[in-house]
């Protein structure tokens, strides 16, 4: 945003307001997607902010009731705490609604675990700010802990937890009735409207020698101090004095608030860089909306010498709002607000470049330690973060290239061995089968992805045809190349039509460089035998095997994208979350 | 007449268009054709984005039953009357009609661009949705559930009128 005009062909273009418009040579060659950035679709909108509420606490004060704070903290991988927050003391009630609330960030590809304590406060400490207390000379009234995505999966975005003993948590059964706390999450909301206006002029004044102006606009906020900030500035149109311009579009986030001043500056393009400036204009975005109601034009005035408001000379030039509109734009949790669900699917390489699953080398081996395999890991990671979006937790899961019993080859069988249905029950009933099938199929090959990537697809768009409110995710955990690449490729480009994502982990030492050709974000867009092309981007492939458990995980950036990939979906089809 | 359904073709944009293996510079308009009609629809001539044109333009046209391809072509305007022929793309009917996905539902097709030597060119972007009789739409409320369908009164033939469970189960869950 607020680019330098450093070549003309650059220069002329709009750019910033809530999507730059991109330079078509270098941006991804994924349409839907650049259409929608060009409309301010950029980015989620992340942060989240908590309240809290409690009920039937004990009571630990001998005169009067406790005085209750919650200090909010977030649990690390490795279990260690880290403090995020402490609310107000609120004294005398047993059942208080804290007014202080926490604002976090929200991200999608991990499990944000939270721990929620209740202290009551002593009254000798009442002076002191809750920031400054030791947690330590405070009476522990109990704890809670839950995850993030938990709570923002609910339909209310509340969350009610049983506030439990430290000491409980581990007996867990005989646990101590210690109340209850009361979680809401909300999204923080001034991000999510976005403007557009058409902006013309007219009678803008003659300043090239032998020709009319190239005017364009500039639109800068004013911040403290009286600067001003670049937000926007519009096409150059050519030898025009009453030019009409593309549509603005300004997200209230970037501009502060509706009354926040907005200085609009009219410029001659010149193609040194030195553009003049032709009038300026001082509105807030009230004040541009009550142009457009009125259908009236606000004058340009000729900026004075450096603040010198005073002698402002008023032009014949005017501003005109053609059109003004807010729009708001859904974000990722709004539809799961709205009840929208991403599920969870997985598909499982058995070919035999694998290795004999009783040997330890080989990638199956399952390790009498419990130690888990690659495979193992790789369900679990993300599987773990994926799951709180699925309601049902039923996870449909199939394997490939294996022999099962008595039967030929299969490039898409139930992982269950079942022929019937192919869901199993949460994350572990997809542990369960996978190490069930281990010592039922004989591994076999090639390694064909086209089946198991059809099958998938017949679920996405059965649940299209049903009006399911349902987003598919993919998990496919190979060891190997492709053999069918072209079929696959078919298969992808039919699937980019359905809402469904593809996530492509490789297991072991192969070389993945073709697997590499299927992420469009690393090669070309996918096209099929057929001449038709993938209309959206919709594989993520990355190798796992540098990725040791504990540390940041790739899986992580794996998942990142799916919210992009999801509201891609959402958007260019103008499904509404309906809340 | 000829039996048809009308079909709503957005052309949404094209990317990379080259002539001669050189970008064009603009001027790109697209027409549309099925092969079972001789009706050719046109979009306008796209002046600002060069070799990456944009439309967004709505087209609305009739497509037999038997037809098999909408054909989409880029052109490039030279003249006030010409024109020359950038890239063709040939569009199955099926990839729009007779997936598993409600017919009225809408789809963001892309497609490779060839010339008329049979080269890759740059692909062009649409979206389709097929216009479903009224009577079929998601939209109208739905008429009371049917439980049970009057027979004529031919006791003795033995007939039973079915009902596809698929249509009946797409009716039910259509009213979101």
């Amino acid at each position: 945003m607020g680019n330098c005009c450093s070549d003309v062909a650059g220069g002329q273009t709009a750019i910033g307001g809530t999507g730059g418009h991109l330079n078509p040579a270098n941006a991804p060659n994924d349409a839907v997607d650049r259409f929608l950035r060009s409309r301010g679709y950029n980015g989620l909108f992340s942060q989240i902010e908590l309240s809290f509420s409690a009920s039937g606490l004990r009571d630990r004060d001998v005169l009067s009731k406790s005085d209750p704070m919650m200090v909010l903290y977030a649990k690390g991988k490795n279990g260690a705490l880290e403090e995020l927050g402490r609310t107000e003391v609120i004294l005398n009630s047993l059942n208080p609604t804290w007014i202080t609330k926490q604002i976090l960030i929200y991200h999608f590809e991990v499990v944000q675990d939270l721990v929620f304590r209740v202290y009551d406060v002593d009254t000798q400490f009442h002076n002191i700010d809750v920031k400054m207390l030791k947690l330590e000379d405070q009476q522990y009234l109990g704890e809670a802990t839950c995850a993030l995505s938990e709570i923002i999966t609910k339909l209310d975005r509340s969350m009610t937890l049983d506030l439990r003993r430290r000491e409980d948590s581990v007996r867990s059964t005989q646990s101590q009735n210690c109340g209850k706390l009361l979680v809401h999450a909300e999204e923080c909301v001034s991000s999510k409207t976005t403007i557009e206006m058409i902006l013309r002029c007219s009678d803008l004044e003659y300043r090239d020698l032998f020709s009319r102006s190239d005017p364009f606009l500039l639109v800068s906020k004013v911040v403290e101090g009286g600067n001003h900030i670049p937000i926007c500035k519009t096409e150059v149109i050519k030898n025009d004095h009453n030019p009409v311009w593309k549509p603005v579009f300004l997200n209230i986030q970037q501009v502060g608030s509706k009354e926040s001043p907005l200085i609009i500056e009219c410029y001659n393009f010149n193609s040194n860089g030195k553009h003049d400036l032709m009038g300026k204009v001082q509105k807030s975005l009230v004040e541009l909306e009550k142009l457009y109601s009125g259908g009236q034009g606000g004058n340009f005035f000729s900026s004075a010498p450096a603040g010198h408001n005073s002698h402002n000379k008023v032009l014949k030039s005017l501003l005109f709002v053609d059109k003004f509109t807010e729009s708001v734009q859904y974000t990722f949790l709004d539809y799961l607000a709205g009840g929208f669900e991403l599920n969870f699917m997985v598909a499982i390489d058995f070919t035999a470049s694998n290795g004999n699953p009783r040997l330890p080398d080989s990638l199956h081996y399952i390790d009498p330690s419990g130690r888990p395999n690659a495979y193992q890991r790789a369900i679990l990671e993300v599987g773990e973060v994926l799951q709180y979006y699925d309601s049902d937790k039923r996870f449909p899961t199939w394997g490939f290239g294996a022999r099962p019993i008595d039967a030929p080859v299969s490039h898409c069988f139930n992982l269950n061995g079942s022929s019937h249905y192919c869901e199993v029950e949460g994350i572990q009933g997809i542990m369960m089968a996978y190490t069930s099938a281990l010592l039922n199929v004989s591994l076999a090959g090639p390694t064909l992805f086209g089946p198991v990537i059809s099958n998938a697809a017949l679920i996405a768009s059965q649940s299209v045809a049903n009006g399911g409110r349902k987003y598919f995710v993919l998990l496919i955990i190979t060891d190997g190349v492709v053999t069918d690449l072209q079929e696959t490729k078919d298969a992808l480009v039919k699937a980019s039509d359905l809402p469904l994502s593809i996530l492509i982990v490789g297991v072991g030492g192969a070389d993945f460089k073709e697997m590499e050709v299927l992420d469009a974000d690393k090669g070309e867009r996918l096209e099929s035998s057929s001449g038709r092309v993938a209309s959206r981007d919709i594989v993520q492939f990355v190798p796992f095997r540098d990725v040791q458990s504990g540390e940041i995980s790739v899986v992580q950036a794996l998942l990142a994208e799916l919210p992009t990939q999801f509201l891609s979906y959402m958007r260019s089809r103008n499904i509404q979350p309906s809340l | 007449m000829m039996a048809s359904r009308s079909v709503e073709i957005t052309i949404l944009s094209a990317e990379n268009l080259q002539m001669n293996k050189r970008a064009i510079r603009g001027n790109a308009f697209v027409t549309v054709k099925s092969d079972a009609s001789s009706n050719t629809s046109a979009t306008r001539v796209d002046s600002e984005g060069g070799s990456y044109p944009s439309w967004n333009e709505k087209v609305v046209m009739d497509v037999p039953f038997h037809a098999r391809f909408i054909t989409v072509e880029v052109k490039c305007k030279t003249s006030s009357t010409g024109s020359n022929s950038v890239g063709v793309a040939r569009i199955p009917v099926s990839d729009f009609i007779g997936g598993y996905v409600p017919d009225n539902q809408l789809h963001f097709l892309s497609y490779r661009l060839w010339d008329g030597k049979v080269r890759r060119n740059g692909v062009v972007n649409i979206s389709v949705r097929v216009k479903v009789a009224e009577h079929h739409s998601n939209s109208t409320p739905l008429p009371p559930p049917v439980t049970g369908v009057p027979l004529p009164s031919h006791p003795s033939t033995g007939l039973v009128t079915g009902i596809p469970a698929l249509w009946l189960n797409y009716q039910t869950n259509s009213s979101f």
